[in-house]
């Protein structure tokens, strides 16, 4: 007994969330696929001593290798690499960190809530490489401003133009004495400083469950079924136009199908891409799978203000954040890389890791106990230039536990994002050093691409077909009901965490979808 | 006859002749159906049997490192971690026997720094002492080490030879000491709970792949992805 649903979304995450809530509030009947389970805290999850695991709190041997942020604590949130695998060339490792719960990954996500600026929505414009997108920050303002409210974005309008201000809930905090002298520093570089930009949402959670699927579930019109492995879009024989979809019980293994009018792909930017290039769907332009991109994570200092140690750290002295937004490349042309790179910086009142110290025992624990509440961070978020030969195909030679193809990811960093990481640890250390902090640790070696958890690209959008997968509406240029509205479709990575303009372009999508279909249009 | 078998006799008589009286009952009741059914069994109020974490209680037994390894590893972490300050050591909190499990679970890459990065202790100790790691004083250690020591940012420990070993190792001794009982039950002593806790995230609906003898029609779990011999900015574990 199938039935018909106006939109099928698949995925639940901050895009499909979106989706949902847009388009039900719209009035169209929507069935949500989800591939894993609902995670329930109380039933789930319980407080445990290290000791009380097998591993002492060591991440399970063997387990999500390339889950850097995974503990024997977490490990069984995380998409098993053994259970969904994927393959890329050993010189060239990728790190695809995935969350299958319902929600998916924004359930863990960092919070940090930033606009892209014409600077990314325009770059070809700007330095002439890779293509602008169709849209400009213009288009998408008024998107994010509403998505900016849903989410409580926390933050300060003291941004320069690479870091558009938005619909923030004001934070009035002064900077501690060691940031105001960071600050200082960092002027004679053209480094603007600012106030960071967090999503504080409801409850201690900003996530699609909490603050998108209950709207929709509250208009009676969304459908949600989890553990459903979607294998295949599936194609009306007359119309050539998607009609829905083959998925697998994740559970049981029981095919099934559904059928709706319009699909829209939200379960994130790789898995959109593996499921369309599994569909043989929307890829006349050829473009699909190519341009990913992320950001550059790993290289960072750590530094210690020495009026803080021996006890010394006050409120005033210590504490407090700051963003500094990309400064390369904006009014000046730098000479070693395009495009630029943003700094989270830390002023923290805790303690120091053991591993700033080259010392053991009894020392080190002096050393500990000296530097206690004097810790000062630097990390770097770097734009990754989006290359048409970092994509990824579907391997043929291997399928995951429910017999669907894998994912071949061919992607690497390049001198671009090598020198940007260097110069971040370079200007990093010189701002350090003239604030008059201790420079205890650097690394300017990147980690491995896909790190950042922001893999965006292989779908990306453009006015020419020939050029792109998806138009300014994130359609497919090929198919009028087939609709990607992860971050498969975005041009240019930018230095900003991506979940903001993920979710304003969701929005944006689905409004013109749900107009589009009140005109009979879709 | 000690005691406690000429108590058993006696017991032992005393149940004869009940016994024997079983064995002529003309109509014994029949035997419950097995298995016992489950409205019959675990109930919400089924007592909760209290078990203790064998860490603490029981010791590892050494299965990975060879000996002359587990004396360099004890070496090495009575060194790196002594018991200071209230706190256990990492040798107290059996850390040697628990890197030797974890290690030996672990892949090639760092079983082969561990290996060999024990070996090269023991080596250098001969060199220059003309002794094994396990015998050099303190003095004697830290000028083996120290040249050695490198402060690194996290996933990105020194990649070259000796100080990979050293600093990984001191880095897991650090963990495995204080995710230990015997660390979590001094911070308990000194009136701090919960020092090595965190949420733990239990399998959530776990595949039912694999599992079970209704498994063989489903599809064999497919290979991992390669392991990374290769250039990543952290070594597999």
């Amino acid at each position: 007994m199938e039935k018909s649903f106006d939109v099928l979304i698949i995925g639940s995450g901050h895009a499909g969330g979106m989706a949902a809530k847009v388009l039900t509030e719209r009035g169209a009947r929507c069935l949500m696929l989800n591939a894993g389970p609902v995670a329930d805290v109380a039933r789930d999850a319980s407080r445990k001593p290290a000791y009380d695991l097998p591993y002492r709190g060591f991440k399970p041997p063997g387990r999500l290798e390339h889950v850097f942020q995974a503990s024997e604590f977490n490990a069984n949130v995380w998409v098993d690499e053994e259970e969904v695998p994927y393959t890329f060339d050993a010189a060239n490792p990728y790190n695809w960190v995935r969350v299958r719960l319902f929600g998916g990954r924004s359930l863990f996500w960092s919070r940090q809530s930033f606009r892209l600026s014409d600077y990314e929505f325009k770059g070809k414009s700007h330095d002439g490489f890779g293509e602008d997108w169709p849209i400009g920050l213009a288009d998408l303002a008024p998107f994010y401003s509403r998505v900016e409210e849903i989410f409580q974005v926390a933050g300060a309008k003291d941004g320069p133009p690479q870091m558009p201000d938005g619909n923030f809930v004001p934070v009035d905090d002064v900077w501690s004495e060691s940031m105001d002298r960071f600050v200082k520093a960092a002027k004679p570089y053209g480094m603007p400083v600012c106030k960071q930009r967090r999503a504080q949402g409801r409850d201690g959670l900003a996530s699609s469950v909490n603050l998108l699927l209950p709207d929709a579930e509250k208009t009676g019109k969304l459908t949600s079924i989890a553990n459903a492995v979607v294998r295949e879009i599936t194609v009306d024989k007359k119309t050539g136009l998607p009609d829905g979809c083959h998925f697998v019980d994740r559970l049981s293994r029981r095919e099934m199908h559904v059928t709706a009018r319009v699909v829209v792909l939200a379960a994130g930017t790789l898995e959109s891409t593996r499921l369309l290039l599994n569909s043989g769907l929307g890829n006349s332009s050829g473009m699909m799978g190519h341009f990913l991109m992320d950001q550059v994570y790993g290289p960072g200092i750590t530094c210690s203000v020495p009026e803080a140690r021996n006890g010394k750290a006050t409120k005033s002295l210590m504490g407090g954040g700051a963003i500094v937004p990309r400064f390369r490349n904006i009014e000046t042309k730098h000479d070693g890389f395009l495009r630029g790179y943003a700094l989270n910086v830390t002023s923290s009142t805790g303690g120091l890791d053991p591993r700033n110290f080259a010392a053991y025992g009894a020392e080190l624990e002096q050393k500990l106990r000296e530097y206690h509440g004097s810790a000062f961070h630097m990390s770097m978020m770097g734009e990754v230039l989006g290359r048409y030969e970092n994509q990824v195909r579907i391997d043929k030679q291997r399928v995951d536990a429910w017999g669907i193809p894998v994912l071949r990811i061919e992607t690497k960093y390049t001198d671009n994002e090598y020198k940007m990481a260097k110069d971040a640890i370079a200007v990093s250390s010189a701002v350090a050093e003239a604030a008059g902090f201790e420079v205890l640790t650097k690394n300017d070696v990147p980690n491995p691409p896909g790190y950042s958890i922001h893999e965006v690209g292989t779908c990306r959008m453009g006015d020419d077909p020939k050029k792109s997968v998806l138009n300014k509406w994130c359609q497919s240029h090929d198919h009028k009901n087939l609709f990607v509205v992860d971050g498969a479709r975005f041009v240019s990575a930018g230095w900003q965490n991506p979940t903001m303009t993920i979710l304003a372009l969701s929005m944006r999508a689905s409004e013109h979808l749900a107009d589009e279909m009140g005109r009979s249009n879709v | 006859m000690l005691r406690r078998d000429f108590m058993r006799a006696l017991v032992a008589v005393g149940s004869l002749p009940n016994a024997l009286f079983a064995q002529q009952t003309v109509n014994p009741a029949p035997p419950p159906p097995a298995p016992v059914p489950w409205t019959l069994g675990l109930n919400p109020k089924t007592p909760v049997p209290v078990t203790e974490t064998a860490d603490g209680v029981a010791e590892d037994e050494a299965r990975f490192f060879t000996l002359a390894q587990m004396a360099a590893m004890t070496r090495l972490c009575e060194a790196l971690l002594p018991a200071m300050a209230g706190k256990p050591g990492a040798v107290e909190a059996g850390t040697p026997g628990f890197l030797d499990f974890l290690i030996g679970k672990s892949g090639e890459a760092r079983k082969r720094i561990y290996a060999g990065g024990l070996d090269w202790l023991n080596a250098e100790a001969r060199q220059k002492y003309k002794r094994e790691f396990a015998e050099l004083d303190a003095v004697q250690v830290y000028a083996v080490i120290r040249p050695w020591l490198r402060t690194w940012m996290t996933d990105h420990p020194a990649t070259e030879a000796h100080a990979d070993f050293v600093n990984i190792a001191h880095d897991d001794i650090r963990t495995a000491t204080m995710n230990s009982k015997a660390w979590d039950d001094a911070s308990s002593a000194a009136g701090r709970d919960w020092v090595t806790g965190g949420l733990y995230w239990s399998p959530i609906e776990p595949d039912m792949a694999g599992l079970g003898a209704t498994a063989n029609h489903l599809p064999p779990h497919v290979l991992a992805v390669p392991k990374a011999a290769n250039s990543m900015p952290s070594y597999p574990r």
